[in-house]
């Protein structure tokens, strides 16, 4: 907690010299006529609509032109071409975000400010979102469990899905690639004066690839899969209006384990998302809206004599009803506060109970503009939890228009992310190798069956340290930024971030067994701190080029590794077979999977005369490592690292009779893949795509 | 096996503080402490996985330098990865040799150069619930990396400190479990277990230094 005070401290005076500098700068400037052009807007942030460019915490929208410009069709695609954003697979073969440094296990994922579920090992797989659909993406980077409670530690990612134009709209998407990947969807929209109705398909399918051809098995198994969207508005009059929403996403796949192991694996994932808003008055506006969403995964594996081997399940519900009401003062000063309830249930194979997690919470922000140039937000969050501590989250964040160009920006906030079903209550022996992975609550019971049993060889941990609760993993966001626009073609933004992670839940071995193998369970540990900046620049030096690019430095590490390495307790060798040298401060290199650099450049280039659309597009992130393969159990400079990589995408869409657009394009243009070590890029995928528009 | 002696000799200064009581005249000559290592200890084991373990060990006298079938006359003994000490009580594995005499063991953090005092409270001895240097990957001089290249390597900077049968002391650092200790191991196509480490013996009776 020193750290963090000290980390306050430097914060505030940060705050408050640019502040005082900013004060005297007022002085000196005169009053400007203020452009007002057609500015973004965001929900996400506050959960009012907002400008994004008046926005005081670091935040970042992804528009439907730019996805469809570069063709993407899965949510992780264009995630990825994003600052400071990458998509990194986890041994389930789940694509997960890493925002700011931190894992995907820490990120909120929305859609239209609900969350989905669905993360087996703590990953929400993001190739299951399809962006045919998509109005915008939104993000907002830092702490954010004010408004949005548990997971939203490090971020939020919010779909906002289309929304009927006037009329009778629809259109069809079809795109063709490398690997057989098929991807069809079609939107029909209606519109009047009250009712908005849309529905949307996709079917995805793909043969799959295959990294490395010398075992038995695919790096990517087979697929196909489908969404159904649906979404109507009816405005009873103008004050009030009813939202019902509805999805369902099924996917099946092959799943082979080994040449003679081999079965097949299903999700199926709904939910139901209904809203009521109603105003009062030009003040009072309320919100009540009642969210359900299940995710449910299985898959089972037979063995060459068509005898099952294997079955596992995942089946995961939420409910949520919520009472939101937003609350105008007047025009410069905002309020919005809800009160909501969480039902969660998991179902799962190796779980020792069918636990519940209940959970009601109440939430306040205020956002308001002390002085034209000068916004505040301010809320709080508090998440009462029948299983583990409740949690206060408040958050702060500031913003101030130094002058039309300049504008400085800092928020701070506690994010928390609950500990999950698998961390409480996993019983998991596994069949072939032996160890066993225990839930932090399915200690106590487990470990003294085991040992009438004959199992346990050794107790590591005593049971009684297991009596507590497993606290809630929590973190100190801190980000300071600057925006500068130099004139109206150029934009740049800086932003410093410190997130700063207590209460770690990591596992260890708790028990030896007598077969040799570990009993491991999930406990409260470690300090994690990944700090940085990022750069973000736009540049369009005429109408038809946009330019624009981005960069993240990342420092990403545990406390208590940077202790051990600076106490000279960590060691290394040349090789396996050398003597051991002791490792110094300098040569800890940090979290695993965590790059030093990030970098993407893009050039959108629109030609009208020949209605032609072009971009190229590349993404750099520099080398990283994966394990510790010098046997000291840290990262260091020694140890083997994946290499660095640049990867760039093409495209080109033309436009013709108005309503139909041929595209066509190429991702990883020089076909970068490492077979060893990275298992989501497949190479070079050459696409062609047809958009139809009725 | 090849037992090396290198020409790297280190003479304690220390020691002469140790002997100021006596008379210059009458100090007896101290032994030099060498710098040695061995390579390819062969050390099979038969059983392991699930399976009961045997096989005999291969035995290790400090003093002589070399491996022995003395019943009493070693100071450790190796069989796949399982290092024991003569000291203590028997385990009571197939094969594995009574303990008689005094040795003990413990492991310290640090390199052959910085681990130059022996810790006598440290010591500990083989006994029936298990043995003084722990097995599995991680818990004493070995990391097992499991797949795909379940390779052995031993664990950097763990310095395993002995006391002899006879007690005297020594420190051991394993360098390879692997035969002719490849810089590159393969754990599909090298030989195990074949133990190279580097020692360093202290001759002389009651000095804790190195």
């Amino acid at each position: 907690m020193i750290l963090n005070k000290k980390y306050f401290c430097i914060y505030f005076s940060l705050f408050f010299l640019s502040y005082s500098v900013s004060q005297e700068s007022i002085n000196v400037l005169t009053d400007s006529t203020k452009t007002e052009n057609l500015d973004e807007v965001i929900i996400t942030a506050t959960r009012t609509i907002r400008q994004l460019s008046s926005l005081p915490m670091p935040a970042q929208i992804i528009s439907k032109k730019d996805i469809k410009r570069s063709n993407s069709i899965r949510l992780n695609d264009i995630l990825n071409e994003q600052t400071g954003l990458i998509t990194v697979p986890d041994f389930g073969g789940g694509e997960g975000i890493q925002l700011q440094g931190l894992d995907s296990q820490y990120t909120l994922i929305m859609v239209d400010g609900v969350p989905l579920v669905g993360r087996s090992a703590g990953t929400l797989d993001l190739s299951r979102i399809t962006v045919g659909n998509i109005k915008q993406i939104e993000i907002v980077k830092g702490a954010s469990s004010s408004l949005y409670g548990s997971d939203a530690l490090g971020g939020v990612i919010n779909i906002i899905t289309e929304t009927p134009k006037t009329g009778f709209k629809g259109d069809i998407n079809y795109r063709i690639g490398t690997f057989n990947t098929n991807d069809l969807s079609t939107t029909i929209n209606y519109k009047n004066k009250k009712l908005k109705a849309g529905i949307f398909l996709n079917r995805y399918i793909s043969d799959g690839y295959d990294l490395n051809k010398n075992d038995d098995l695919n790096t990517v198994d087979p697929f196909k899969n489908y969404t159904i969207n649906t979404k109507v508005t009816f405005d009873f009059s103008e004050a009030t209006n009813l939202f019902i929403a509805g999805k369902y996403y099924t996917q099946n796949q092959d799943y082979n384990a080994s040449s003679t192991l081999k079965g097949e694996s299903a999700i199926n994932e709904w939910n139901t998302h209904l809203k009521l808003s109603h105003a009062y008055s030009e003040k009072w506006s309320s919100y009540f809206e009642f969210y359900t969403t299940q995710y449910k995964a299985k898959d089972f594996l037979n063995d060459e004599n068509g005898s099952r081997f294997s079955d596992s399940y995942y089946n995961q519900l939420l409910i949520r009803p919520e009472i939101r009401s937003t609350y105008k003062l007047n025009h410069a000063n905002n309020f919005i506060g809800g009160l909501g309830f969480n039902h969660e249930t998991l179902n799962r194979t190796g779980f020792m109970v069918q636990p519940e997690f209940n959970s009601p919470y109440v939430y306040l922000q205020y956002d308001g503009d002390l002085t034209e140039k000068l916004n505040l937000i301010l809320g709080a969050r508090f998440d009462s939890h029948n299983k583990y501590k409740s949690q206060f989250s408040p958050k702060a964040a500031i913003r101030y228009e130094i002058n039309d160009k300049f504008a400085v920006k800092s928020s701070v906030g506690y994010g928390f992310k609950a500990p999950d079903f698998r961390q409480l209550y996993f019983n998991f022996t596994n069949a072939t190798v032996g160890y066993t992975i225990l839930g932090y609550n399915a200690v106590s019971t487990t470990i003294p069956e085991l040992e009438s049993q004959g199992e346990i060889a050794n107790i590591v941990v005593p049971i009684s340290e297991f009596e507590a609760e497993l606290h809630p993993e929590n973190s100190i966001s801190i980000n300071v930024g600057l925006d500068y626009k130099p004139s109206s073609a150029i934009k740049l933004e800086l932003n410093l971030f410190r997130n700063h992670i207590d209460d770690l839940i990591d596992t260890r071995v708790i028990a030896t067994k007598t077969n040799g193998q570990n009993v491991f369970s999930y406990y409260n540990v470690n300090q994690v701190y990944t700090q940085g900046l990022e750069f973000n620049a736009t540049w369009k030096p005429v109408n038809q080029i946009k330019i624009s690019g981005g960069y993240q430095l990342l420092f990403a590490k545990d406390e208590t590794a940077e202790k051990a390495f600076k106490n000279g307790q960590v060691f290394a060798r040349e090789n396996p077979s050398s003597p051991s040298f002791q490792l110094k401060k300098q040569d800890y290199f940090g979290l695993y999977n965590r790059s030093r650099h990030m970098a993407n450049l893009k050039l959108f280039y629109n030609i009208p005369q020949w209605d032609l659309d072009t971009n190229i597009r590349g993404t750099y992130r520099s080398k990283y490592g994966l394990f510790d393969a010098n046997g000291n159990t840290y990262l260091d400079v020694y140890d083997d690292f994946v290499d660095g990589y640049a990867i760039i995408d093409f495209a080109l869409n033309k436009t013709i009779y108005k309503n139909y657009q041929l595209g066509f394009g190429v991702d990883n243009l020089f076909n970068f893949t490492d077979t060893q070590n990275i298992s989501n890029i497949a190479g070079r995928i050459i696409y062609g795509k047809l958009n139809i528009q009725f | 096996m090849n037992t090396i002696k290198t020409t790297q000799l280190v003479i304690l200064l220390t020691i002469f503080i140790g002997f100021t009581s006596c008379s210059d005249d009458d100090s007896p000559p101290l032994l030099e402490v060498a710098s040695e290592s061995v390579t390819n200890l062969h050390a099979p084991q038969t059983g392991g996985q699930g399976q009961p373990v045997s096989g005999t060990f291969t035995k290790f006298n400090f003093a002589t330098g070399q491996t022995t079938t003395s019943d009493t006359n070693w100071d450790i003994a190796f069989r796949g990865t399982s290092i024991i000490v003569n000291g203590g009580t028997t385990l009571g594995t197939t094969d594995e040799p009574n303990r008689t005499g005094n040795a003990a063991v413990y492991i310290a953090n640090g390199t052959m150069a910085s681990v130059t005092n022996v810790d006598t409270a440290l010591f500990e001895q083989d006994s029936d619930t298990g043995y003084a240097i722990s097995t599995g990957s991680g818990n004493s001089w070995y990391t097992y990396a499991g797949p795909p290249t379940h390779l052995i390597t031993p664990t950097p900077g763990k310095i395993l400190v002995f006391k002899t049968h006879n007690g005297l002391y020594a420190k051991v650092e394993i360098l390879s479990y692997y035969k002719d200790a490849p810089a590159n191991p393969d754990a599909y196509a090298d030989e195990t277990p074949y133990y190279t480490f580097n020692y360093v013996f202290q001759p002389n009776t009651g000095v804790t230094t190195f």
